[in-house]
């Protein structure tokens, strides 16, 4: 597994905003609050997910071209 | 600049374009996004009943989202997509911290604008002007510009070329000089970690004072000095000369952004605030005036032996228009910042028409002529689909430019002069209604103008999707002709 380091870190850091996100919307006070954890935390598993599937696109054009 | 032992072509780095591309289509949408916006509150103050009873859509909660939208999302996605352009180009650099950072801060900031116009219609707001997000937002946009910073600087310092290009020292001044001006004024004590609502560090006067500190400064250095680098630029490439004066250009620099940083108390003359505060605001303001004409002659004489270009290229006719709108705003501004017209023209519409001249005129021409200029650069396309869409756009815009901003002077210094008319027992002559009443003509007129530059854009959006759906060019392999006329 050859991941580059800011995938790696972005990742972790995107991990970290999720979990802040949920925590957020767990215990909101009023609705922005609310609305922005939720989204916090959506954002965050969108965008790692999208980071996951650069890594093995990228690793599938790796392989295509030997 | 370029070293010309080596074939330009022959160490051409993998640039990032793919974060450039999203930040161009960002910014045409949230463009349009904004002018949209801009349309309806005109509409609903000459109409009000078009506020259609609802809250969410009433001017106070729209006005924030036409502000942030233009200014952040539509203006600060050309820059930051502009920036990491030119950065790459001038440094002969692939951008630091790879594609994952890049796509942080291009998303990161697409998120920050949505959760920023969310809580707007939603009623929340901090009422500080041009910085409305409550806390968390805050927060959430100083982690995405600092991530941003990295970037910027990190590509800088592992520049390929010893000499760091102009363009780069205005996005360089603007990325720092927004991250302490975001930070200072927006320093708050949040009643709890689960609510959005906070206190403001500073209050009264103080508060005010930090506030127009930030809020003239956003005008500084996000719309001035950020779209300065775009002119020092893409007015080169798109002509084919080089600066007119690189040494101009280095004394614009220094000046502008020595002089910029002490005018925000011209926002707030007759006010609590110290007079001898609001004199030395006064001062730097009138100052102001000789860089920023000294910026505009160095912008325009860069077109010597090219003008012919401007019959031709209907693009470049906008970057050398918004050059032209940038010394009509920046003359207008210092005037205004005296104190004894600013009692004629604060709180009156003149002030809406002298914002919009430098909105409409320098930063949104400026931003179309990079657009026109990088779509079929970054989509490898010979041209754009039609340059006769391009003329009607700035014809069209033009027109809507001078019907906005003739519009709101008529209508500014008529509320001036009706608030401060006394009869002859010393009493107002004019109730404020009288004085709705009397520029309702003119915010019709407004409208109309928003209108023709909303329809501008909406013809511009429609070019760069036919141009990007277009057939590909043959990818050129030769050198530029001329790489080193913008520090390549």
């Amino acid at each position: 597994m050859d991941i580059e380091p800011s995938d790696l870190i972005i990742g972790l850091m995107m991990i970290a905003f999720g979990l802040i996100g949920l925590l957020l919307a767990a215990g909101a006070w009023d609705n922005e609050m609310y609305v922005f954890g939720l989204s916090l935390s959506g954002f965050a598993a969108v965008f790692v997910l999208g980071l996951i599937r650069r890594h093995f696109d990228k690793q599938a054009a790796r392989g295509r071209h030997g | 600049m370029a070293d010309a032992a080596v074939p330009t072509a022959a160490r051409t780095p993998d640039y990032n374009e793919d974060v450039v591309r999203k930040f161009v289509i960002a910014s045409v949408f949230w463009g349009v996004v904004a002018f949209l916006v801009g349309v309806y509150i005109a509409t609903e103050l000459a109409w009000p009943q078009f506020n259609l009873g609802l809250s969410f859509i009433n001017f106070g909660r729209l006005r924030p989202v036409h502000t942030s939208a233009a200014i952040f999302a539509f203006g600060g996605s050309a820059l930051l997509g502009t920036s990491f352009y030119v950065v790459q180009r001038t440094c002969r650099a692939r951008l630091f911290g790879g594609e994952a950072l890049a796509n942080f801060v291009f998303w990161g900031y697409q998120f920050f604008i949505v959760m920023a116009a969310l809580s707007y219609v939603m009623g929340f707001s901090q009422s500080q002007e041009y910085a409305e997000p409550q806390w968390h937002i805050d927060l959430w946009l100083t982690i995405v510009w600092g991530a941003y910073a990295v970037i910027f600087i990190g590509t800088l310092m592992k520049r390929e070329e010893p000499h760091i290009y102009v363009a780069n020292w205005f996005y360089l001044a603007f990325i720092l000089t927004i991250a302490v001006l975001h930070i200072g004024n927006n320093l708050a004590l949040p009643i709890s970690v689960f609510s959005a609502d906070a206190y403001q560090v500073a209050a009264g006067v103080q508060n005010a004072m930090i506030q127009w500190w930030y809020g003239h400064n956003a005008v500084g250095f996000f719309l001035t000095a950020g779209f300065l680098g775009m002119m020092y630029y893409f007015i080169p490439k798109a002509a084919n000369r080089p600066v007119y004066s690189y040494r101009l250009s280095i004394v614009h620099f220094w000046s502008l952004i020595f002089l910029y940083i002490w005018a925000g108390p011209h926002h707030l003359h007759w006010t609590a605030l110290p007079d001898w505060t609001q004199t030395l605001g006064m001062a730097f303001s009138v100052m102001l005036w000789m860089p920023s004409w000294g910026g505009m002659i160095n912008g325009l004489m860069t077109l010597s032996g090219a003008w012919d270009k401007l019959r031709t290229d209907p693009a470049l006719r906008f970057s050398v228009t918004a050059v032209g709108f940038y010394g009509i705003a920046t003359f207008e501004g210092p005037v205004m910042s005296i104190r004894d017209v600013n009692a004629l023209s604060h709180y009156t519409d003149w002030t809406i028409g002298h914002v919009h001249s430098g909105a409409l005129g320098w930063v949104a021409f400026i931003s179309f002529g990079a657009l026109y200029y990088l779509v079929p650069v970054l989509w490898h396309r010979s041209g754009m689909y039609s340059t006769r869409l391009i003329s009607w756009h700035y014809w069209i815009a033009t027109l809507g430019i001078v019907f906005y901003i003739s519009s709101m002077w008529v209508a500014g210094i008529m509320q001036g002069l009706m608030w401060r008319a006394y009869d002859q027992f010393g009493f107002l002559q004019y109730s404020f209604a009288e004085s709705v009443v009397a520029v309702h003509p003119y915010y019709v007129i407004r409208m109309i103008g928003g209108l023709l530059f909303l329809t501008g854009a909406l013809m511009m959006a429609y070019n760069m999707i036919r141009t990007v759906r277009g057939p590909t060019a043959a990818r050129d392999t030769a050198p530029p002709l001329l790489a080193t006329v913008a520090g390549e």
